[in-house]
């Protein structure tokens, strides 16, 4: 039986790598995709959802637009610098056929969770501002869902879009809150292990050579991504594996070493975003995630290079 | 006939307010949302349930948020009762819960009747944010919001900055005031001093013989006792009502007028307050009216046809 997942998505250069790695996957069954505000506009990351499904012939898949704006915050930066104005490296891609659906991503998380009880797992790749407004609107969700799995924070690294803060969470650091003490079964898929898996520039030569829609497009995407990589991080043309390794988790757990711990989320001043793990029990009691410390990156690459170039499904 | 939604945390005073519309012979109530405010998300449902019960309707009641959006919840027990219903403990009603989630049902109400629906909120405003905020669209359909909240110039009464609704939920009502809704602020200044009802007028409702008539009184005894003792007011003082009865008649309120108006978020001692710029100094775009002044004896004489 395939895992059923929802993917809450901003993409998102990375997104684009991680969407296609589940769609192209026999052991996950992606019932939807929800977009989010964050790489870049609302509108654009749900035109690029569509654009995913598509890509391949997973048209019958949903697609529905989230918020976008955070929770409470007015919103403030986005990751164009990153991504491109369009996510998509600044490759501006030809417009979508398709069309989103009627229902909002915190309605359809509700929907479909309801309909699969114990089944359905979160994939939140974005800022939590779709999660949190479901939790908020639908609290019966929090046991109904059989896992989230998500991509942001950073316990034991620093951040990336500030010394403290890593960018899923800084674009929300409200919404991340209230998902990290929750109280349903959580992993935290964050910096400390998605630097520590690093997709090279011969890595990536190896991927190109199998030619498919899904390669030509991150052939195309990249090198704006590279091009951020390089000039902020003097990377070699080396990038950080983050969303990717989300899906990664989902496909082989045991490639991840977790622990078991609190999460508090900043949400004011020069430290917004900070994902802080309470270790010794110092500050109030709430609900335990699981954090993923280590990595087998290798493994990790080798699933991305067999699901981004194994013959589409 | 005008289309009525109403948004509250019931406890006492808007149980009363509840009864104002579902009496009210131009209005249609299309349905009660509730949130947690002054109790429990539960209870207030419970209660609001028992007031349409009274009122002989079948009026939905929805279950909204149970929790302000980001903070722990701040309740009212220690005015309206344990029950929020002046320790009455009236019995379980028989109408049941409506299904389905409150912000969803709001939405669907404001979709189907975009242009004829008046909002009431007479509690924080946590149902109205999170549908606001996966329906922006429904900012531009509804065709006036009257809110119970805030205290545009005058004192707090759970702080001595804020109002209550607006404390319990600062962002949500933040986010509310700047959508684009059509809102008036009704403050809880106006249910105060000469607005309250006294004891002859207490007497004269009683007189009135009539369950609507006594309900008013018996679920607001402990508000009452609260009221003069804790406030040092002169009788019991009604906000949801005085705001409902602007909704029914707007006439009753005598002076409003539209400003920048922001919530306080983040200090401890003002969180919540209503920041009104009168004089517009900061420059910013009004974004909601604020009602000044209400015509008394009208809100009174209101409130008595609709307990006849």
């Amino acid at each position: 039986m395939p895992q059923k997942i929802i993917i809450d998505t901003d993409p998102g250069v990375d997104d684009v790598i991680a969407i296609s790695m589940a769609l192209r996957s026999p052991e996950l069954e992606v019932l939807g995709l929800t977009s989010i505000f964050g790489n870049t506009y609302g509108e654009v990351t749900a035109q690029n959802a569509l654009r995913l499904v598509e890509l391949e012939g997973h048209d019958s898949i949903p697609v529905s637009r989230g918020s976008d704006v955070p929770l409470v915050m007015p919103l403030e930066g986005l990751g164009t610098m990153v991504h491109g104005e369009d996510g998509m490296g600044n490759t501006n891609p030809p417009p979508p056929k398709g069309k989103v659906i009627d229902k909002s991503a915190a309605e359809f998380i509700i929907e479909v969770v309801h309909t699969y009880p114990d089944e359905v797992t979160l994939v939140p790749i974005g800022p939590l501002t779709n999660i949190a407004l479901a939790l908020k609107i639908d609290p019966t969700i929090m046991s109904l869902v059989k896992k989230v799995v998500l991509m942001g924070g950073a316990v034991s690294k620093p951040g990336n879009i500030s010394p403290t803060a890593e960018a899923n969470i800084y674009h929300d650091p409200h919404a991340a809150d209230i998902v990290m003490r929750a109280g349903w079964p959580l992993v935290m898929v964050g910096l400390d292990v998605t630097q520590q898996v690093v997709m090279t520039s011969r890595f990536l030569e190896e991927i190109y050579k199998t030619k498919n829609p899904v390669t030509n497009l991150i052939q195309g995407i990249l090198p704006f991504y590279q091009g951020f990589h390089n000039s902020h991080f003097d990377s070699g043309g080396d990038i950080h594996t983050h969303d990717p390794s989300a899906i990664a988790y989902l496909m082989n757990p045991d490639l991840f070493h977790t622990e078991v711990v609190s999460i508090f989320v900043e949400s004011e001043g020069r430290c917004k975003g900070q994902t802080i793990a309470d270790w010794h029990n110092q500050w109030e009691s709430r609900p335990e995630v699981e954090v993923c410390m280590n990595v087998d990156g290798e493994g990790v690459l080798g699933l991305i290079k067999e699901y981004l170039t194994k013959d589409s499904s | 006939m005008r289309n009525f939604w109403i948004d509250t945390d019931t406890a006492s005073d808007d149980a009363v307010a509840i009864l104002m519309a579902l009496r009210w012979p131009d209005v249609n109530v299309i349905g009660i949302s509730v949130v947690a405010g002054n109790v429990h998300v539960e209870k207030g449902a419970k209660n609001a349930r028992y007031t349409v019960e009274l009122c002989g309707k079948k009026t939905p009641v929805y279950l909204g948020a149970s929790q302000p959006l980001v903070r722990e919840p701040t309740w009212g027990y220690f005015f309206h009762g344990d029950d929020g219903m002046g320790n009455q403990n009236y019995p379980e009603p028989s109408i049941p819960l409506a299904e389905g989630n409150a912000v969803e049902a709001l939405i669907d109400a404001v979709r189907s009747n975009p242009g004829n629906i008046t909002l009431i909120t007479l509690g924080p405003f946590t149902n109205i944010a999170l549908a606001l905020r996966i329906a922006p669209d429904i900012a531009e359909k509804i065709s006036m919001c009257y809110a119970m909240a805030g205290a545009a110039a005058t004192l707090g009464n759970i702080t001595p900055a804020a109002e209550f609704n607006v404390y319990v939920d600062p962002e949500a009502a933040k986010i509310v005031f700047d959508s684009g809704i059509p809102l008036l602020m009704v403050g809880w200044e106006h249910c105060r001093g000469l607005a309250n009802l006294v004891e002859e007028e207490i007497v004269h409702i009683r007189s009135f013989n009539t369950p609507f008539a006594d309900f008013t009184i018996d679920c607001n005894v402990h508000a009452i006792s609260t009221n003069k003792e804790w406030l040092t007011e002169p009788g019991l003082a009604l906000p949801d009502p005085v705001t409902m009865a602007i909704a029914l008649d707007p006439s009753i309120c005598t002076k409003r007028s539209a400003h920048y108006v922001d919530v306080e978020t983040v200090s401890e001692l003002t969180l919540g307050m209503t920041v009104v710029d009168q004089l517009g100094v900061i420059k910013k775009e009004k974004n909601i009216e604020v009602c000044w002044e209400i015509d008394i004896q009208g809100w009174k004489d209101l409130l008595y046809k609709t307990l006849q």
